[in-house]
């Protein structure tokens, strides 16, 4: 069981790197579905797999030139600070209210560049 | 982050991408210490997960340099209507 774990691993690394993202949106429902963590373990241990997961496919990016490390930083620094945050944040709200904010933006966000997008690929309508 | 480097700081999506795993790194680095001390990480699973993603982010990062940007820009926002969906679904 734990071995089907590499080839999980592969796609959550190859989707990481694709989309710049960490991969804890596949793994956390997996380990918790899969094999039987809790949520605060599952996404504990997705955070630990992504740090040299997006090394691997930050080094690919930089290699290519399409990494802004000026603004990656900025970024982690303000992203740290809202590791400690969110935390706080979500301790203080209902876990399902935040769930639900957070899928509405993610979905307006999704739809706007999926739009846009198509647009691009036929620029006359 | 990809949405706000493309609509607020005008990167294309390729740049978007690659910025935003660079700054994924410490971002990570801070949760899984924070989960890490208290004792919310499980190793050996782990493990096998980075064994496996090793391999994949090369392949996922030369898929991407190859795809389009409006192919990309439609992949990611097809990406996140999903997450958010099952997000509030869920």
């Amino acid at each position: 069981m734990w071995l089907l774990l590499v080839p999980i691993g592969v796609a959550v690394g190859a989707f990481s790197a694709a989309f710049g993202v960490g991969g804890g949106l596949l793994m956390v429902p997996v380990l918790v579905l899969g094999y039987g963590l809790d949520q605060h373990a599952a996404q504990g241990t997705s955070l630990v797999v992504i740090i040299p997961t997006a090394v691997v496919g930050a080094v690919a990016h930089h290699r290519r030139g399409l990494v802004d490390w000026r603004l990656a930083l900025f970024m982690a620094a303000g992203g740290l600070l809202g590791v400690v945050a969110g935390s706080r944040l979500a301790l203080a709200t209902d876990a399902e209210t935040l769930q639900t904010v957070f899928g509405l933006v993610v979905i307006a966000a999704g739809a706007r560049l999926a739009v846009q997008g198509n647009r691009q690929r036929h620029p006359t309508r | 982050m990809v949405p706000l480097l493309v609509s607020v700081l005008s990167l294309s999506q390729h740049h978007a991408h690659a910025t935003s795993l660079a700054a994924v790194v410490l971002i990570a680095a801070g949760g899984a210490a924070v989960f890490g001390s208290a004792g919310e990480v499980h190793l050996p699973i782990a493990g096998f997960l980075a064994v496996g993603a090793l391999i994949g982010a090369p392949m996922g990062a030369r898929l991407m340099a190859r795809t389009s940007e409006a192919n990309l820009k439609i992949a990611f926002g097809a990406f996140l209507v999903i997450v958010g969906t099952t997000l509030v679904v869920g």
